[in-house]
């Protein structure tokens, strides 16, 4: 496999809502922003991937060939990527697959999602049918008919954990913490949704319930409208971009993915409902092929649906044993960004995780989410000169699938 | 019908401002296909359920069980044929069930609703779960009944389609001794409309708070009078509601725009709450949440209509505190 680069990285302002602009202008927003990190033009690009996560969204079945010509890739080979929650992971696993391949030099993956146009009547709001359009990511037969929402499939994953662990992700005191690190992250992310937000431990314990007793309003993630492009470039052409921009590559290390049944179960192939098997597989994956261990990685940008799933899956992928998540702030293993500031890194023994304020405080446009991870890890790793960073996916329901690459700053940062 | 009235927009094109703040627009439309969309190869496992009877299907090679019988050729045995197993009418809960408030478009009114995993076929060394709806014959779902492990009857509606929703489970020990091996047991056989209330201890320290929070929503009927906001949110509204508590009972009731709080329960009621604690009705005028009370199980209700009442209720401390200061 040939050596692949991140060269450069966009993103739009993340908002509730972008009623200035549809879809098209916001992929086209994060490839200019993207281009011009890395000081490219639309025409050096060999190839497109595109992260978008379902047609109801973007109102348009095929809403990619939408885009083609607006964001200046035409006649260019372009790839659509879906998979629920882990579509911005799997278009960039698609876009490193190609560059790594010898195939193309130059790859935009661009992701981005339009959620709120969608409007349901009866209530008057967009949230109920935005919940619907995502909750039909289960089958018609078995699942859709009992009335599950996306939320209520992680949320069981959680009680399925805290049956197992009691005592654990279960104390909302300790969730509630985690979430007011968080919004301090979030307040320094300059295209955060959240940014100007300041949400204390108290608010969440007074935030009304979506689901007993995992999750309150103010553990959630987001809706977000915006979009985010990374460029992948051969190491060829990453030495040629870093000489004109005078950034160092960053270089992809280790990637791994794996999905679960779709059925839970006991035993066999099934999901088992206590454990996200999928996170698990996926980190154990890119480490082996990275080389590195958990230990090694002090920087983390995590797909944080909510928070309790956050927790568990530090511990899936090995930051903190599985039971004992907890200890990321009872331990002070989540670095405290008002310790380490803007540009140091964070004390031997913690990690440094969604400086971007993650899905819940900067932004979760499914299609691009983890682009805006990736977004974010480039920019703290640059930053901060951290030579590691893991950058996690998640996604389908009940967290089936899962992603997580391995990435490393040209000559190890400073180490 | 699929779809009511109430799903529908009217045909036009309206002004929306932007944070720039320019003037846009945004166009009503849909995108929506009906569907006539076979079972297939499911379709045995529906008209199993339509004749009151739960099948599954059984891998002669591994031993697994798939329930509900999603494939008829094993995936872990190179695609063997897989038979037809009859299961029994009983499980246990797999995992502790969430319980779903904020519903999707498809299922406003419907909540809360509990729905989880259902392993059925208990013998089987490799078996999937049922995922099922959950009720309860003692008022709405709440905390601690849909705990993992707990032993589940399975009931079969009256009136049978063809549908997953065709069957719900409900906890073993909610059905009578008589009926527990009963296949199929149906859904008219156990009494959902009339759940029995539960019974509180009452306690000197519990009448206190009865006290702080009688003296609370008075305090609070008393502002609604100078809140317009509060008044619109009662706006058509009446209902009497009973409430007993662990420091004694009183009655709630809306009319007029207005609500009075007086002690004792009424003569007739629409719906009783039961809380232990009293104070729950004291954090409530302080801005708290009934909703959070009844999601949190410390505040009982019989139904998903006396629910329905709780988020209007929320409405009022936050309503006055705008209006009056």
């Amino acid at each position: 496999m040939n050596r692949v680069a991140i060269v450069g990285a966009g993103i739009t302002d993340c908002r509730g809502r972008w009623v200035e602009a549809t879809y098209w202008d916001l992929f086209q927003q994060a490839t200019r922003r993207t281009l011009e990190d890395a000081k490219c033009t639309a025409g050096e690009i060999d190839s497109v991937v595109y992260g978008i996560y379902n047609d109801i969204f973007e109102h348009q079945a095929i809403p990619e060939s939408a885009l083609t010509g607006i964001i200046g890739m035409s006649c260019k080979p372009g790839t659509r990527v879906t998979s629920g929650g882990a579509t911005g992971f799997y278009a960039m696993r698609t876009a490193i697959m190609e560059v790594a391949s010898g195939v193309s030099d130059l790859v935009l993956c661009i992701g981005g999602e339009k959620a709120t146009d969608c409007f349901d009547p009866q209530s008057r709001t967009a949230t109920p049918m935005v919940i619907d359009t995502i909750a039909k990511s289960w089958d018609p037969f078995f699942e859709y008919p009992l009335g599950a929402t996306a939320s209520d499939s992680y949320a069981q994953m959680c009680m399925g954990y805290d049956d197992k662990y009691p005592g654990d992700i279960g104390d909302v005191t300790v969730r509630a913490r985690v979430i007011e690190m968080l919004c301090r992250q979030g307040n320094k992310n300059p295209f955060g949704q959240r940014r100007d937000e300041k949400v204390t431990v108290a608010q969440v314990l007074a935030s009304r319930w979506i689901i007993a007793p995992f999750l309150r309003l103010l553990e959630a993630c987001m809706y977000t409208e915006g979009a985010a492009g990374v460029l992948f470039a051969s190491e060829k052409k990453a030495r040629e971009i870093s000489e004109r921009t005078g950034v160092p590559p960053i270089w992809v290390k280790g990637i791994g993915a794996a999905n679960e049944s779709y059925q839970a179960g006991r035993g066999g192939a099934y999901k088992p409902l206590w454990s996200i098997v999928s996170d698990r597989v996926a980190a154990e994956r890119a480490y082996a092929m990275a080389g590195v261990k958990p230990s090694d990685i002090q920087l983390v940008e995590l797909h944080d649906a909510f928070i309790a799933q956050f927790m568990i899956t530090m511990g899936e992928m090995g930051f903190v044993p599985l039971g004992q998540t907890r200890r990321l702030v009872d331990d002070g293993i989540m670095a405290d960004i008002r310790e380490i500031g803007d540009t140091r890194r964070p004390q031997k023994g913690q990690i440094l995780i969604n400086p971007s304020g993650g899905l819940i405080f900067g932004g979760h446009f499914v299609g691009g989410s983890n682009m805006f991870s990736m977004w974010s890890a480039r920019r703290e790793m640059l930053k901060r000169q951290m030579p590691l960073a893991l950058i996690h996916g998640t996604g389908a329901i009940n967290a089936v699938f899962g992603g997580a690459i391995v990435v490393e700053l040209e000559d190890g940062g400073a180490r | 019908m699929i779809l009511g009235e109430a799903w529908n927009l009217p045909r036009e094109v309206s002004e929306v401002k932007g944070k720039d703040p320019g003037t846009y627009l945004a166009f009503n439309t849909h995108m929506v296909t009906f569907y006539q969309q076979t079972y297939g190869e499911l379709s045995r496992f529906f008209l199993a359920l339509r004749a009151g009877r739960l099948i599954g299907s059984h891998c002669p090679k591994c031993q697994q069980v798939m329930v509900p019988a999603a494939t008829w050729h094993c995936p872990t045995c190179d695609f063997v044929e897989m038979q037809e197993i009859e299961l029994p009418h009983r499980g246990v809960l797999a995992a502790t069930a969430p319980i779903t408030i904020f519903p999707s478009a498809s299922f406003i009114g419907d909540a809360p609703f509990a729905r989880g995993y259902v392993d059925v076929a208990t013998d089987a060394p490799i078996a999937s779960f049922l995922p099922s709806r959950l009720r309860t014959t003692t008022g709405l779902p709440r905390p601690g009944i849909f705990v993992k492990g707990v032993e589940l009857k399975l009931v079969f509606e009256d009136e049978r389609i063809g549908s997953i929703r065709d069957i719900f489970w409900v906890p073993m020990s909610e059905v009578p001794a008589k009926l527990r091996d009963k296949k199929p047991l149906l859904s008219s056989q156990l009494d959902f409309a009339k759940p029995r209330a539960p019974a509180v201890e009452r306690t000197q320290a519990a009448e206190k708070d009865l006290g702080e929070a009688l003296a609370a929503m008075r305090g609070l009927a008393g502002k609604i009078g100078e809140s317009p906001r509060a008044q619109k949110d009662l706006s058509g509204r009446t209902h009497t509601i009973g409430v007993k508590t662990g420091g004694g009972n009183f009655t709630l009731r809306v009319a007029s725009s207005a609500i009075r709080v007086a002690e004792g329960l009424p003569k007739k009621a629409d719906f009783l709450m039961v809380a232990k604690d009293p104070a729950v009705f004291t954090r409530w005028v302080a801005d708290g949440s009934l909703t959070d009370a009844a999601v949190e199980g410390k505040l009982w209700l019989p139904h998903k209509e006396a629910f329905g009442v709780l988020p209007i209720l929320d409405r009022l401390p936050r309503s006055v505190r705008r209006d009056v200061r």
